[in-house]
């Protein structure tokens, strides 16, 4: 099985204060990575770090090696923006770009990269809004604004426009906390159908989000990878006892 | 921190403990009955059926707390256990209930060898002592203990198949009736071992291979 990262010895810091400290995992190709913790403990500055948007922050560094593929997007020579461009990154509140219509938004990162020929544009559009699940409830009003579909739909369409630009990572940052439970339902199944041809890594809140959808679980303590293992044997029987404290809701 | 689901464990664990009482006593009555020849299946019916229900409500309070509380890990261990734990002190009552009906089908039988019955009866009777000891207990250690027990009622039982299989015909009553509760003091001792299985997983999330 192939990794698609390989994270050794990954400190991060806001300043001088540590957010993450000497993390190393490795995340599988096609796979569904969930990373759960209490607020504050590191989890969105490890996404963060896989695509370089950590450094985006004043004063943010990051040291160790992070591999993509077995290259380190760490080293000096690594264009970060062409990084980037290989991992979607869907965010917590939906954020869909209210004066474009659905259509344009789906396909923005296709337009900035140079697509003009619209029977490209278009079959683009449809793909990514397939696969987002969200074709048949919006095919027949691609004009309308972006803003008009309701939560759930909102963050499937930036789903869909994450998966535009053909990214091989999908990077989710508590993507369904702002959604309720049929939206959340929806955005999950597509979790599950989107590891087929993406890698999949999502921050959660949401423990049992976590167990539902994912294959491994990381959970984060104060900047610390206490435990990385499958998800099933991680919820049922967790080597650590911080880990068996926090997901029993034992914690404090 | 007392969570909203430790109420429904305790009382989970509570209703477990209730079983195990009840059961304990039941086989034991059973046994003791068929080897001083005495009638007991009566009130062995009606705590059999106590516990099948005591079960049932067992079963029931696990989904909801499943339901409500989405419970994981140590937690979710412990459920699974209550429910398979619980299983195994219903078929106490009804392999009791078994043995108890064996005077009724075979008639007097004081005069027969019951030797074999009793030495099956106090290892299974211990067996399902330490099985409940190491529950109440969360004892991992006595537990696996009880695994390590099991094969002498095994091997009393395959002398009650052989002494069978050698009878004489004016022996045959002697040799089936004790044959046939032999065999309920294996299973019974098997469900004491998987009791003892269900708490060793509780406590270290280890599950062993069903016999």
């Amino acid at each position: 099985m192939a990794y698609k990262f390989e994270v050794e010895q990954v400190d991060a810091w806001f300043g001088a204060k540590q957010a993450l400290k000497q993390i190393s995992m490795k995340i599988k190709e096609n796979s569904i990575t969930a990373i759960i913790g209490p607020s504050g403990c590191g989890k969105t500055t490890l996404l963060r770090c896989f695509n370089r948007m950590h450094e985006l922050v004043p004063d943010a560094r990051v040291s160790g090696r992070l591999l993509f593929d077995g290259q380190n997007i760490y080293d000096d020579d690594v264009d970060p923006v062409k990084i980037r461009r290989r991992m979607g990154m869907v965010f917590q509140r939906a954020n869909p770009f209210p004066m474009m219509s659905i259509f344009d938004n789906v396909a923005v990162g296709l337009k900035m990269n140079g697509v003009r020929n619209k029977a490209k544009l278009r079959e683009a559009v449809e793909r990514s809004l397939k696969r987002a699940y969200l074709w048949d409830e919006v095919n027949d009003a691609l004009d309308k604004s972006g803003v008009s579909l309701s939560g759930g739909q909102q963050q499937r369409l930036c789903i869909a426009r994450a998966l535009a630009v053909e990214p091989e990572v999908i990077l989710m940052d508590e993507p369904c906390s702002a959604l309720d439970p049929t939206a959340t339902a929806k955005i999950e199944q597509l979790i599950m159908g989107l590891k087929e041809q993406y890698t999949v890594v999502i921050v959660t809140h949401n423990m049992q989000q976590a167990a539902r959808v994912s294959d491994y679980t990381a959970f984060l303590y104060l900047g610390e990878l206490v435990e990385y293992a499958e998800t099933v044997p991680l919820f049922e029987n967790p080597r650590m006892e911080l880990t068996e404290q926090y997901i029993t809701g034992k914690f404090g | 921190m007392v969570r909203l689901m430790d109420i429904g464990l305790e009382r989970l664990k509570n209703m477990t403990i209730d079983m195990a009482k009840l059961s304990e006593n039941t086989v034991s009555t059973a046994i003791d009955a068929y080897i001083q020849s005495k009638d007991v299946s009566g009130e062995i019916h009606k705590w059999s059926e106590e516990l099948r229900i005591l079960q049932d409500e067992v079963s029931e309070l696990a989904v909801e707390v499943i339901a409500r509380y989405q419970p994981v890990a140590s937690d979710l261990r412990f459920i699974r256990s209550c429910m398979e734990i619980s299983y195994g002190f219903s078929r106490f009552g009804r392999y009791a209930y078994d043995i108890s009906q064996v005077l009724g089908t075979f008639g007097d039988l004081s005069k027969c060898d019951k030797s074999l019955v009793k030495k099956a009866g106090e290892q299974a009777k211990e067996m399902i002592r330490m099985s409940i000891k190491s529950f109440t207990g969360r004892d991992a250690e006595l537990a696996k203990k009880v695994r390590n027990m099991d094969s002498v009622v095994d091997e009393i039982y395959l002398q009650g198949v052989e002494n069978a299989a050698k009878t004489r015909q004016d022996d045959f009553k002697c040799s089936v009736s004790a044959l046939l509760i032999l065999r309920y003091l294996e299973r019974i001792a098997d469900h004491a071992t998987y009791i003892g299985d269900s708490v060793v997983y509780t406590i270290t999330g280890e599950r062993s291979p069903r016999k």
